[in-house]
């Protein structure tokens, strides 16, 4: 049961959104499911791992012309996957490095689920987008949004 | 706890900010004061989820956007009088807060500025089907305005685009019969005024949020048979250029 | 027909538009235009208030209207049709009518020299139109009636959808043009220019 922390950052680099979960695939008994696991210090540190990456994200941007940028970061055994939008919006998913018993599945997910989940959540943020009283660079606080984001987790990871 | 003030991480400009002491209704939203820990997954909203149980979050919850379909690729019509008429309504209340000309067509510009944020994203977004590639090179992020957004916005593409021939960032849209503006006719004593100014901004709106930094301004150039043909011109800041030599240059 | 001249007025029979599309008329000082236009916005008035006593529906040439003849002056005879605002005939009579039209009043004014039709939208705004006479009135109106009522008709209809375009026009590139208010002076090239188109 991987830990996933998902952050959206807008054009000038401060979160809009964060959500921490795991998997629901394999719920293990203890906890609730769904339910990230990161330790504490993991926790402190996640959203400066996906700042740190912006770097990278910024190189990629110009470089590709996918929206799907891929796994651009590790970060002691933390993985980033990026996604950008035409209107310059970073999606950042940071999960741990699986172990090695499920990596095979994890290599399959990366490209195709992945994808998907992006792609879904582009959705949701262009109609968040599309709400007059948001504006770009606006923190995302509508429960709304949140429902459908953790639906979509729910969906794909 | 200590009195000092917190550094919010991202503020809300809307209606009313997020504070610490928010909470959540139901378990979901994310309040920017409290980070990931405001919208972690808890028993309840578990069964939520799981259940997909329909709750009402907020009073429109009911008919939210989040549930419709926005990728449709039907064509969506507007009576063109009352298009004019709001548009009227818009340059007349900008007109009235306004300084003088230049104030006027700045408001405007800034109207159209969030259309062209929001434009950019939406029409990328229904253009996925067929293209699913994300603009990066300047050309073929302008010819995207010209045809595709233009398409999406005014029914058909722009007439011309072309290469200002003395000045290396400037580029210029020609439409010969702007939608917006049909019917505004602009008098005398108002000089260069040109009410495509908010067309403008929706370009400039749509170039910047793409990161093509640029200044978008409009011009009237009329013709015999044309008396409304107007020329955005886009002047491309200097940093977009240095970009594009660094990765490869323009396509052509 | 040849249309010499379109004028609009307000509400208050203000005289807001005036366009001399075709050479043919003699100029008038600016003070006498203003005149023009007021006593044909009193005429209008007064003629909306007039109606016949006996009322019979059959007799009626087109609408509601009752031609008057006036006795002949001594340049020109003319006549004048006004229209009923009491009686509603287009039940009677069958007659389609545009129901965006004020249809009292006076609506037409014939002579030997000239043709004046007025129409008034459904907010007082009267567009009138000064056009070239009835090409065979003159000639024909003693021999047969007939005939010249039918080109009676025909010029009647034609300046209908000269008002009918005159106020499309109006409604799109004056009313929807935010640097205009209502019942002011229309300064407007755009208009000019497609007024210009609508005459040729």
């Amino acid at each position: 049961m991987a830990s996933y922390y998902f952050t959206i950052i807008g054009t000038l680099d401060r979160p809009l959104y964060e959500l921490e979960f795991a998997s629901f695939k394999n719920p293990t008994a203890q906890g609730v499911p769904g339910k990230s696991q990161f330790s504490a210090s993991v926790k402190e540190i996640l959203p400066f791992i996906a700042n740190s990456s912006l770097d990278v994200v910024e190189d990629a941007q110009w470089n590709s012309n996918q929206f799907h940028l891929g796994k651009i970061d590790a970060f002691f055994g933390l993985q980033v996957n990026g996604y950008i939008t035409q209107g310059n919006i970073k999606f950042l998913l940071c999960y741990e490095t699986p172990t090695n018993a499920n990596l095979a599945l994890h290599a399959k997910q990366d490209d195709t689920t992945l994808k998907q989940f992006f792609n879904e959540v582009n959705d949701l943020y262009v109609k968040c987008l599309l709400n007059p009283f948001y504006s770009v660079n606006d923190a995302i606080t509508s429960p709304d949004f949140d429902l459908r984001v953790k639906l979509i987790v729910r969906k794909y990871l | 706890m200590s009195e000092e003030e917190i550094i919010l991480p991202s503020i809300a400009s809307g209606v009313k900010s997020l504070t610490v002491n928010d909470r959540p209704m139901h378990e979901f939203g994310y309040n920017p004061s409290l980070g990931p820990h405001s919208n972690e997954i808890t028993e309840s909203s578990l069964n939520i989820l799981l259940n997909r149980k329909t709750i009402s979050l907020t009073p429109t919850s009911t008919h939210s956007i989040y549930d419709r379909n926005i990728l449709g690729t039907k064509k969506h019509e507007l009576s063109i009088s009352s298009l004019s008429f709001l548009f009227g309504e818009v340059v007349s209340w900008s007109h009235r807060s306004s300084k003088g000309i230049q104030d006027l067509e700045n408001r405007l510009n800034g109207l159209g500025y969030k259309i062209g944020q929001r434009t950019l994203e939406l029409v990328k977004l229904r253009e996925r089907f067929k293209n699913t590639k994300r603009e990066i090179r300047l050309v073929e992020m302008l010819q995207f305005i010209h045809s595709t957004l233009w398409k999406a916005l005014f029914g058909e593409s722009a007439n011309e685009l072309e290469r200002s021939q003395d000045i290396n960032n400037e580029y210029m849209i020609t439409d010969n019969c702007p939608l917006m503006a049909k019917f505004i006719n602009i008098p005398k004593d108002y000089g260069n005024l040109n009410c495509s100014a908010l067309t403008a901004g929706i370009i400039e709106g749509a170039l910047d949020s793409a990161g093509f930094y640029a200044h978008v301004s409009a011009h009237s150039v009329p013709t015999d048979y044309m008396p409304q043909r107007t020329v955005f011109l886009i002047k491309v800041e200097e940093e977009v250029l240095i970009r594009e030599d660094l990765r490869g240059g323009p396509m052509n | 027909m040849k249309v010499y001249a379109i004028y609009i007025l307000n509400k208050a029979g203000g005289l807001i538009y005036q366009n001399d599309i075709n050479p043919g008329l003699n100029k008038l000082s600016a003070n006498d235009y203003l005149v023009l236009a007021g006593t044909i916005h009193g005429v209008h008035a007064i003629a909306s208030k007039l109606k016949p006593t006996e009322f019979e529906p059959s007799s009626k040439p087109f609408g509601g209207e009752k031609e008057i003849p006036i006795e002949s002056s001594a340049t020109f005879s003319s006549s004048i049709s006004v229209r009923d605002s009491t009686i509603n005939n287009d039940v009677v009579n069958g007659r389609w009518n545009n129901p965006n039209t004020n249809n009292t009043g006076l609506r037409s004014i014939e002579t030997d020299l000239f043709n004046v039709y007025v129409f008034q939208s459904l907010t007082g705004i009267k567009f009138i139109l000064i056009t070239s006479p009835n090409p065979i009135v003159h000639n024909v109106a003693s021999l047969n009636l007939k005939i010249n009522k039918g080109e009676l008709n025909r010029q009647f209809d034609l300046a209908k959808e000269i008002f009918h375009n005159i106020y499309v026009t109006y409604s799109d590139y004056v009313m929807k043009d935010p640097f205009y208010s209502l019942e002011m002076p229309i300064k407007n090239n755009l208009f000019d220019s497609k007024i210009r188109e609508l005459a040729k």
